[in-house]
């Protein structure tokens, strides 16, 4: 175990823990803020820490704290009280563990040895990912039955029934994407997405496969009992779902659990359909030789889009009431920019004069493609979010006759047209 | 009456798809969170306790206010015109001797309960001098006890009418 090793595993640890744990709250305050801007209103903005408002994410830590201080309640109806606290905890952790498998960035080299930066280096990745899909709906199925309530009894038998039919769409799905890619291990995956078709586009998931990336999101949403499929918990219909009978932190569990479920399905279709890791056009070779023209590009475009962002956040960034403390903020946030900017732009300088070496190529490298996954992610995150406050939610049997009678037909047909090209093409 | 034939949707192979339907709805919702992103004074919020409704109209009634004369006296009579016609009994008047000359009588007290108030303007129409009016405009009114939302004669004088009414 050298110092490297450590620190490599540690890092990726971490980053594990950022998109997912971490990313909870910015999720919910991005969902409550999309909502509020899609449906022509604020969304929450007015909580603050001594004036730092950060457009309204205090709020959410606030209502966490929230969900932590309130009343464990439990009602003596209950009998299955192992299994009602269970529940909550196998869909946070199930979820969690998804997180463990996403490649961060390409193999890092240093010293001539090679580290995969996942959470867990392990090369099938994608098993584990659809074991612990498969998984996360026992949190739901056992915590609607334990609750018992037949509002809750509902939801849980609603919750199977979907994931039942549409696991199923989900594996042929990803079968074709199999037959492309001729391999479990994530990081393989990104890196054939690297390539280039005919020299010209990026060789995503998404054009290779425009079938397959459409019925993966679509039950990537139902898998994560995301609107428009969370008719698991219905509130039209079953007041709450599986969750009728939770309340304070053991909701709060199901809540970020479902959080969390819905960034790694945005990892997950990010990291299959949408290049993962990969600048387009610049995969790991490329960015590696020419990084210093990467350096400078990033040194010139950095302080032209904090310019932009700067004048943005002083014109939307306003309290209306004079001398009120929020409104500092709007000075800190720009001087904030601007250190960042200098220390970012002086460390880029010292590095194109000075050169940074073999190991320092591939580590700043891997830092570039870790933020490009990042970005992605958000995207991909902010599309869920978007699609929910756009589309209304499905009936029941419409939902069952998608996935039986339409996506599943669709993904067996892509699965025969892909192996025949790929056993006639013979690629 | 002819008959009026309604178009079925849902037969082509357009509309069978979902998708091209579904991303016209997207493309609506992204464009109202592109607009408000840009710039968020396109959102008709208001933030309230710091901004307040600019579209109160002049026939508002909010918070009484007793007129004064040209002189800058009270106006009212001490009648007792507004106690009677009050549905909620809300308004509390003592009467006393008016000693400068201007009229008879005048109030000593004139307090109206704020919580008993149903805002239903009878006092200001059964007022025969034009002494009390609702029009300034006023809809809030937060206080920490009971006591405090009994208004004195003093109050209601200070009042000013509202802005763009006559």
């Amino acid at each position: 175990m050298s110092a490297t090793l450590i620190s490599i595993v540690v890092f990726n640890i971490v980053m594990a823990l950022i998109v997912s744990l971490v990313f909870v709250p910015i999720l919910v305050w991005m969902e409550r803020r999309v909502a509020g801007f899609i449906q022509d209103r604020l969304g929450p903005n007015r909580c603050h820490i001594g004036g730092v408002r950060l457009g309204g994410i205090v709020q959410s830590f606030a209502d966490m704290l929230k969900l932590v201080f309130k009343e464990d309640y439990r009602p003596g109806a209950i009998k299955e009280k192992v299994l009602f606290t269970l529940s909550p905890v196998i869909v946070f952790v199930t979820a969690y563990l998804s997180f463990m498998v996403i490649p961060f960035a390409d193999d890092l080299v240093i010293d001539g040895k090679s580290y995969i930066m996942q959470a867990l280096p392990i090369e099938f990745g994608l098993l584990w990912i659809l074991a612990f899909a498969g998984l996360g709906v026992y949190g739901l199925m056992l915590g609607g039955w334990a609750s018992n309530n037949k509002y809750s009894l509902l939801g849980g038998i609603r919750a199977a029934a979907q994931v039942v039919s549409y696991e199923a769409v989900m594996g042929l799905s990803l079968i074709s994407m199999l037959i492309i890619y001729g391999s479990v291990h994530l990081g393989d995956m990104v890196r054939f997405q690297g390539e280039l078709i005919w020299g010209l586009i990026p060789a995503w998931g998404i054009i290779i496969q425009p079938v397959a990336a459409i019925l993966f999101i679509i039950t990537a949403f139902a898998e994560t009992n995301r609107a428009p499929f969370d008719i698991a918990e219905g509130e039209s219909e079953i007041v709450g779902g599986f969750h009728t009978e939770y309340s304070a932190m053991r909701f709060g569990l199901f809540f970020v659990g479902e959080y969390i479920a819905m960034g790694a399905a945005s990892a997950l279709i990010v990291t299959l359909f949408l290049g993962g890791y990969q600048i387009p056009w610049l995969n790991s070779s490329t960015l590696k030789e020419n990084i210093e023209i990467v350096f400078m590009v990033i040194a010139l475009l950095m302080p032209i889009m904090s310019y932009f962002f700067a004048r943005w956040i002083k014109k939307n960034n306003v309290w209306l009431e004079e001398g009120d403390i929020r409104n500092r903020e709007t000075k800190w946030l720009i001087n904030g920019l601007i250190g960042i900017n200098v220390i970012i732009i002086a460390t880029l300088a010292f590095f194109i004069i000075f050169g940074i070496g073999d190991n320092g190529t591939n580590i700043s490298v891997v830092i570039l493609q870790v933020i490009t996954f990042v970005v992605k992610l958000l995207i991909m995150n902010f599309f869920f979010i978007w699609v929910r406050w756009t589309l209304v939610r499905f009936r029941y049997d419409q939902l069952q006759n998608l996935a039986w009678k339409v996506l599943l037909p669709i993904a067996i047909a892509n699965v025969f047209i892909t192996g025949i090209f790929v056993v006639v093409l013979g690629v | 009456m002819g008959i009026k034939i309604v178009p079925r949707h849902g037969k082509s192979l357009k509309d069978k798809l979902y998708l091209p339907a579904i991303a016209g709805g997207m493309k609506v919702t992204f464009s109202h969170f592109i607009k408000n992103l840009k710039d968020t004074s396109n959102i008709e919020t208001l933030c309230y306790p710091e901004e307040n409704p600019k579209d109160i109209t002049s026939r508002y009634r909010g918070i009484h206010r007793l007129t004064k004369r040209e002189d800058d006296t009270i106006r009212c009579v001490a009648c007792f015109m507004c106690a009677t016609a009050c549905p909620a009994d809300c308004i509390f008047i003592e009467a006393v001797q008016r000693e400068d000359g201007v009229d008879e009588k005048m109030p000593a007290k004139f307090s109206i309960d704020l919580l008993e108030c149903v805002f239903c303007g009878g006092c200001v129409e059964a007022c025969p001098c034009d002494a009390i009016r609702m029009d300034t405009g006023i809809f809030s009114f937060v206080k920490k006890k009971r006591e405090d939302f009994v208004v004195d004669r003093d109050t209601l004088l200070s009042h000013k009418p509202m802005k763009g009414s006559n």
